[in-house]
């Protein structure tokens, strides 16, 4: 599918209320990670929680109807289950406690002027880099899908 | 708590969470597209690396949103810095600097060895916060509980170790 200038506009855009909202939420913050971490802190088991029950019923509701703002059928793929969900999501949660960062606020942190926040991101361009260059033996290994399916696009 | 950026109070959780929702809505209404973060940081390796991971189909065809996607989220700090009273750089680490209290190259190293797991850990989970625990639980995905509970699981395990442990 081609995207558009228009469209590409919409995506900066989006992404940047997206970054806004992270910023300003705790989302983005280290002591609020930390917090969520260590049970002291609910604003973000309220944010996760309030996205994931609103979008909820919103998505029924979106599929149900069944097509984009142009009239085109609404198409995504499911994410495929397989062993890399748990071995990936610990690798990955033990990151995020570490940097106080999941992917998104990490460019959010940078955007920010928070300089450490650059490291993190060459680390995890690292690591994403590796698991690509590895995907070959991983697949093997772990039993992952094959290239076609990919662990899942997220 | 305050915010290590702005010094102030955050927004509600509720008014967050439901932003975060009209945003995941409006990518699937407008876009087409299944909200997801850590698969952009593929869409950037595969600019330099050639390999047939990077350069498979479903990657190279979502540079057009993804990376312009990323892009906002970095430009989106830019202007909660500057609408916070004006951007400037930091190293400013919250309770890491009260507890640690390591200089700015031992928190290059410890952000770059968080980063490593980062990378390396959503891309072998298939998705991060957003794709799994945002997008793939409201959408009732087996994959994307077992991950999310995966990932939170061992985050509440690294920093009890770290803050309740260790320090």
């Amino acid at each position: 599918m081609k995207t558009s200038p228009i469209m590409m506009l919409f995506y900066v855009g989006l992404g940047t209320v997206f970054g806004l909202v992270l910023s300003r939420s705790g989302a983005a913050d280290y002591n609020y990670i930390q917090g969520m971490f260590l049970l002291e802190e609910f604003q973000l088991y309220g944010i996760i929680g309030t996205a994931v029950a609103v979008t909820a019923p919103g998505l029924y509701l979106l599929k149900r109807y069944g097509k984009t703002v142009t009239g085109a059928p609404i198409q995504f793929e499911r994410k495929p289950g397989h062993r890399g969900n748990v071995f990936g999501g610990l690798l990955f949660g033990a990151g995020w406690s570490i940097t106080g960062m999941c992917p998104g606020p990490i460019l959010v942190n940078i955007g920010e002027g928070k300089l450490y926040a650059i490291a993190a991101l060459a680390g995890t361009l690292v690591g994403a880099g590796a698991f690509g260059v590895l995907y070959p033996k991983l697949q093997g290994i772990l039993r992952l899908p094959p290239l076609q399916v990919g662990t899942g696009e997220g | 708590m305050h915010l290590i950026l702005t010094d102030a109070a955050p927004i509600h959780w509720a008014f967050g969470g439901a932003a975060i929702s009209a945003i995941t809505l409006a990518l699937l209404y407008i876009g087409n597209r299944r909200l997801g973060v850590s698969t952009g940081f593929e869409n950037i390796c595969s600019l330099v690396v050639h390999t047939s991971y990077f350069t498979r189909e479903s990657l190279v065809s979502s540079h057009s949103w993804r990376l312009p996607l990323l892009t906002g989220l970095l430009l989106g700090g830019v202007l909660s810095a500057l609408l916070a009273g004006g951007w400037e750089t930091t190293w400013a680490l919250g309770m890491f600097d009260a507890e640690f209290g390591w200089g700015n190259g031992g928190k290059l190293a410890w952000m770059f060895g968080g980063g490593l797991l980062i990378g390396f850990g959503t891309r072998l989970a298939g998705g991060c916060t957003s794709g799994h625990g945002i997008f793939g639980m409201s959408n009732l995905e087996l994959p994307s509980v077992i991950s999310t509970v995966s990932f939170m699981a061992a985050g509440v395990v690294t920093t009890n170790l770290i803050y309740r442990v260790i320090l």
